[in-house]
Parts: structure tokens; C-alpha cells; sequence
């Protein structure tokens, strides 16, 4: 197992940046990891700049920052702009075009297009769910974190709407590769 | 023992409890909110009382309140409104009052940057009210599961110093989510090294013991005891003077209490690679030093000789600390510059000691080792364009 496995999300207030952190943290607790998630915002519910940052380890964690992300979540082109830079070659960027719609074709890393909102106004009528689809496509390339421990984590944390959320999140599971 | 993933706020609030603390009041501030609404529906379900203050003014006059009727009592805030707290804080000091504080410090001055770590109350944590003529303890964590240890530690502190204690932590430790075990009985509290001190009632009629020598009696105030507590310079009796011989007599107290007991106090401290007599010393507190450690660890995979010190226990100052003669590097989220001088200070006056500050965000691991490469090779610290000053 990678000795140390980071994770930043980031975009704009109200699309679950910190319920997304929150939910792998608990599924990486429930498998015996050590596990740390800062999150940093403005001051605004809905619309501001969030950012979470989670470390997950099976050794304590020192330093509780995202330096050189293995995985980066991109659900604004702001936070995309921000953070692209400190992915490393051997990381994955997964975005949703729908924010992030000008992509650096300059980078080493991997830049996988998750077109969660498309997807949930598609399916579900509403965008709600794109959050879910996100962490479905995550789970397809996070080998660290057992799908359905990452699933009943989802589940535990968020007990409305258990039917559609097992929908999208293996919606967002089969939408990459 | 349970383990959860949660917040540095969820953390202090079972530490709190586990502790005895059963009366809270509070004003909600970012990053401590979360604090007051677990107390909210913690503290019932034990029997304890929560108050939504008007302000935090009033919220930590409240507290004064609970804790002279019995209760070990508790409030937290942030920064701007760590300030409010600077008349009840002089209140709390001045009558001996036990009480917690938990201050989440965020990005300032005055409301500065709600949802970012800073460390701007280094200083105002040993002068939190105006007067002097008193020492302060304050201890600093640097992680949700260490706010929970440090909160359990200042109630015993509070209780044996008849003091308020504040436990300094910061945006990040209590808005932060992280795996945290929570003890289930007094056994794995025990493992976990907390210790608690019960709240003892005196029944005796007296303030103060009528002794010259300065001891910590137990809480003499309380239910029935026919407390009395003022502003006022006391007599020993309690009662108001404005007479000098009084007032040294009652400041000596505030003073010495603490300074002449610090054995108590049990000064915490994590040091890393500090046996070999390192060239380079960190020293931080808090969540800066996390990132210190590992940047310090690294160092040491490349042959420098660094060590880390981080502070625990932050006042009464830990002087026997700053013993070695080395260059010391101070890491904090400020950019004034604040543990620096008390570093200054306490080092032995031939040491080089220097500063490197941020403020919102915790320092790189680039921004470490760049300062470290530049310190071992006696070159000035430079950021950002501007040389900074020597410290």
C-alpha cells in the first residue's frame, strides 16, 4: 500500500466539497487508515471557494496538507486554475466540464472529464447528484478505498434520496475509465 | 475506544464532557461554531446546562457565573471574540475562577478571514485583560485527537490553578476532519493520560487561606458557601479595599500560584532530532508544526542537522527549552512575528534566531526547506521579494 495518499477537491460553495472529503475519510477510518481533511472556505453557504484536502495514510499523518496531489477534483475552471499546477505525472485530475471548460493540455498527469451535472439533470432531473457521480468515478480509480465501503460510507452520511444515490454513484462509476 | 472521523470541534466537546464540564455558553463564530452547537445537544444528555449568549462578552461572564454555582464551565470562540473576553477574563483571573476557553485561531486582525488558520494570539493569550499583575496558562495542540487531550488537561489545570485556561488551537485543527479515539471509561482515559480533578466545594467561610505561604486550596466558592466575588482588590475575607498591603498580598497570589507551581503544569513538548546537538532548530506550535516535522525529517534524509521543537505548553513560557546554543528558525501562521521574540528572548543571547511567517495557509515543504538550506549556509531568509528582517 502508497505510504500516503492525497486528495484535494475544490470548487464553489454548495456542490458538497466537504460532505465528498468527509464521506472517503469515513470510508478510509472504517478500513483501518489514519485519516486527515482540512477544509478551507469563505464565508459564504453557497457560491464561495472551498477547497478540502484529504491525507489518508496507514501510518499517523504529519503534515496534513496536499502538496502534490495523487488525485485532484476540479468542479470550478478557478479551482482548476489553482491547483492543476501541484498535481505530480503520476497523478489523475478528474473534472466536470461543466465547470472546467478550458483544459491545460499541457500537463503530465491524466485529465479525466466526469460530466457529473449533465449526468444528474439527464437522470435525476436535478443537479443534486452530481456530487455522488463525482465520487463514483473516484472510486473507479481510487484502488486505496473499497467501492462499497466508499458506497456505505455515501449511504451513512447521506440518508435522503439512498435509491438515487446508489443509481449515480455507479452511474459515475461506469462514465470512466 | 471509539473512532470516528470528525472535526477538532467535535473533539474538544467530548473532551469537555469527559472532563466534567457541564455548563457552556457561547457565541457562534466560524471556526468554533461547531463547538456550541455540539454543546447544545451534548450537554442536556448530561444533565448540563448550555447558554446562547447575546455576545461573548456576556457569554464568558456566564460562565464565571456557572462556575462559581459549581459547575465546571466552558466557552469558545475565535479570535474576534477571544477579544470580547477581555474584561470577564479579568474577572475570572481576579476572583479565582476555574474556567475553559478554547480559542480557534483564524486568519486577523478583526474578522480578517473566517475560514483560514492563523496564529495572531500568541501574545494576547498571556495578556488577555488589562492590569497585569498575573500569570496565564495556555497549552496548544496540533491535532483534533491532541484538542481533545489538551481540553481534558485545562480543566484539570483550571481546577488545581483556580485560573481560566485557554487552549489555543486553530482553524485547522478545529474545522478539520481527522480519525479520533474517543475514550469509553475512565480506564482508556487513563491510558490516554487524562487527568481530571473533581471539582471540590470548600465550606470553610474564607477566601483565602489565612497563610502567607501561596497554595492552590480547592474552589472555595460554590453552592452555600456565601461566595464573594467582586472586581475589588479582596481582603481575605472577600470583602472590597482599596488598601496597597491587600492588593500586593492578592497579586503576589495570581503571580506566584502559578510560577512557584509549574512543576504541575508538567511542560509538554515534542522534540524530533534534537540529540545530536542540530546546527538548526524549528521551533513552532500547532499546525505549522506538522508540516515542520515532516519537512524536518526530510532534512535529516538529506544529512542536515535539524531538530524540531514544538510547544506544547506555551505560558507559563518554557525558558528551560532554549538551552543550546544553535540557529534557531521560528515557524508561524503571522506574519508579524510574535513567538519569535519570546524565542529571542529565552535563547541563549549568542544564538542566531530568525522567523519565517504566513498567514491563511500553512507553510510548504519548499518554503521549509529553501529556509533551511539558506540558514545552514548563513545566507538571509528571503520571500516574496523582500529581504526579511533580522531577527
Amino acid at each position: 500500500m502508497k505510504e500516503r495518499v492525497e486528495l484535494v477537491a475544490s470548487g464553489f460553495g454548495g456542490q458538497g466539497v466537504v460532505r465528498l472529503g468527509q464521506i472517503l475519510g469515513q470510508a478510509a477510518v472504517k478500513q483501518g487508515l489514519h485519516v486527515t481533511m482540512l477544509k478551507s472556505h469563505g464565508t459564504e453557504m453557497r457560491g464561495g471557494y472551498v477547497r478540502s484536502q484529504v491525507v489518508m495514510s496507514p501510518k499517523l499523518i504529519d503534515s496534513p496538507i496536499c502538496e502534490s496531489p495523487d488525485y485532484f477534483i476540479a468542479l470550478s475552471l478557478a479551482a482548476y486554475k489553482r491547483f492543476r499546477d501541484t498535481v505530480p505525472p503520476s497523478g489523475v485530475i478528474l473534472y466536470d466540464p461543466a465547470f472546467v471548460d478550458a483544459l491545460d493540455a499541457g500537463l503530465a498527469c491524466r485529465q479525466l472529464a466526469v460530466p457529473a451535472k449533465q449526468l444528474s439533470v439527464e437522470r435525476f432531473n436535478r443537479p443534486i447528484l452530481a456530487n455522488t457521480i463525482i465520487l463514483g468515478a473516484l472510486s473507479r480509480h481510487l484502488a486505496l478505498l473499497d467501492k462499497e465501503l466508499l458506497l456505505e460510507s455515501l449511504l451513512a452520511i447521506i440518508p435522503k434520496f439512498q435509491a438515487e444515490n446508489r443509481q449515480a454513484f455507479q452511474a459515475g462509476y461506469d462514465c470512466v475509465h | 475506544m471509539k473512532r470516528f472521523l470528525e472535526t477538532g470541534n467535535f473533539a474538544v466537546t467530548e473532551g469537555a464532557i469527559l472532563a466534567g464540564c457541564r455548563f457552556f455558553a457561547g457565541y457562534p463564530i466560524t471556526p468554533a461554531t461547531e463547538i456550541a452547537e455540539s454543546m447544545s445537544r451534548r450537554l442536556p444528555q448530561v444533565g448540563g446546562i448550555y447558554v446562547q449568549a447575546e455576545d461573548e462578552c456576556a457569554a464568558m461572564h456566564l460562565c464565571i457565573g456557572g462556575a462559581l454555582g459549581g459547575y465546571k464551565a466552558m466557552t469558545a470562540t475565535s479570535g474576534p471574540g477571544y477579544i470580547l473576553y477581555a474584561d470577564p477574563y479579568g474577572w475570572a483571573i481576579g476572583c479565582e475562577t476555574p474556567l475553559v476557553i478554547l480559542n480557534s485561531g483564524r486568519v486577523g486582525p478583526v474578522s480578517g478571514i473566517t475560514g483560514a488558520p492563523g496564529q495572531g494570539e500568541f501574545y494576547l493569550t498571556r495578556y488577555p485583560t488589562q492590569g497585569g499583575n498575573f500569570e496565564t496558562i495556555c497549552l496548544a495542540p496540533n491535532s483534533a485527537q491532541e484538542a481533545m487531550a489538551m481540553t481534558v488537561e485545562a480543566f484539570y489545570l483550571s481546577e488545581r490553578f483556580r485560573t481560566p485556561v485557554t487552549v489555543l488551537a486553530d482553524q485547522l485543527i478545529t474545522d478539520g476532519f481527522e480519525d479520533i479515539s474517543v475514550p469509553g471509561n475512565e480506564g482508556e482515559m487513563k491510558e490516554m493520560g487524562f487527568r481530571i480533578w473533581p471539582r471540590q466545594i470548600h465550606p470553610g467561610p474564607l477566601f483565602y487561606p489565612a497563610t502567607d505561604e501561596i497554595d492552590i486550596p480547592p474552589v472555595q466558592l460554590g453552592h452555600n458557601t456565601g461566595a464573594l466575588c467582586s472586581d475589588w482588590t479582596p481582603t481575605e475575607e472577600g470583602y472590597d479595599t482599596e488598601e496597597v498591603e491587600n492588593h500586593h498580598r492578592h497579586a503576589f497570589r495570581l503571580i506566584y500560584k502559578i510560577r512557584n507551581h509549574r512543576d504541575l503544569i508538567s511542560h509538554r513538548c515534542q522534540k524530533s532530532f534534537l540529540d545530536d546537538d542540530p546546527e538548526l532548530i524549528v521551533v513552532s506550535f500547532g499546525t505549522p508544526s506538522r508540516v515542520v516535522n515532516t519537512a524536518v525529517a526530510k532534512a535529516r534524509g538529506r544529512g542536515q542537522r535539524i531538530g524540531s521543537l514544538r510547544l506544547i505548553n506555551l505560558w507559563p513560557f518554557p525558558d528551560e527549552l532554549f538551552t543550546r546554543k544553535a540557529i534557531y528558525l521560528v515557524v508561524e501562521l503571522n506574519w508579524d512575528g510574535q513567538l519569535v521574540r519570546e524565542v529571542q528572548r529565552a535563547a541563549p543571547k549568542d544564538s542566531a534566531v530568525h522567523f519565517l511567517g504566513t498567514c491563511g495557509d500553512l507553510p510548504t515543504q519548499a518554503d521549509l526547506e529553501e529556509s533551511f538550506n539558506k540558514l545552514l549556509a548563513n545566507q538571509p531568509l528571503t520571500r516574496k521579494g523582500w529581504t526579511l528582517e533580522a531577527w
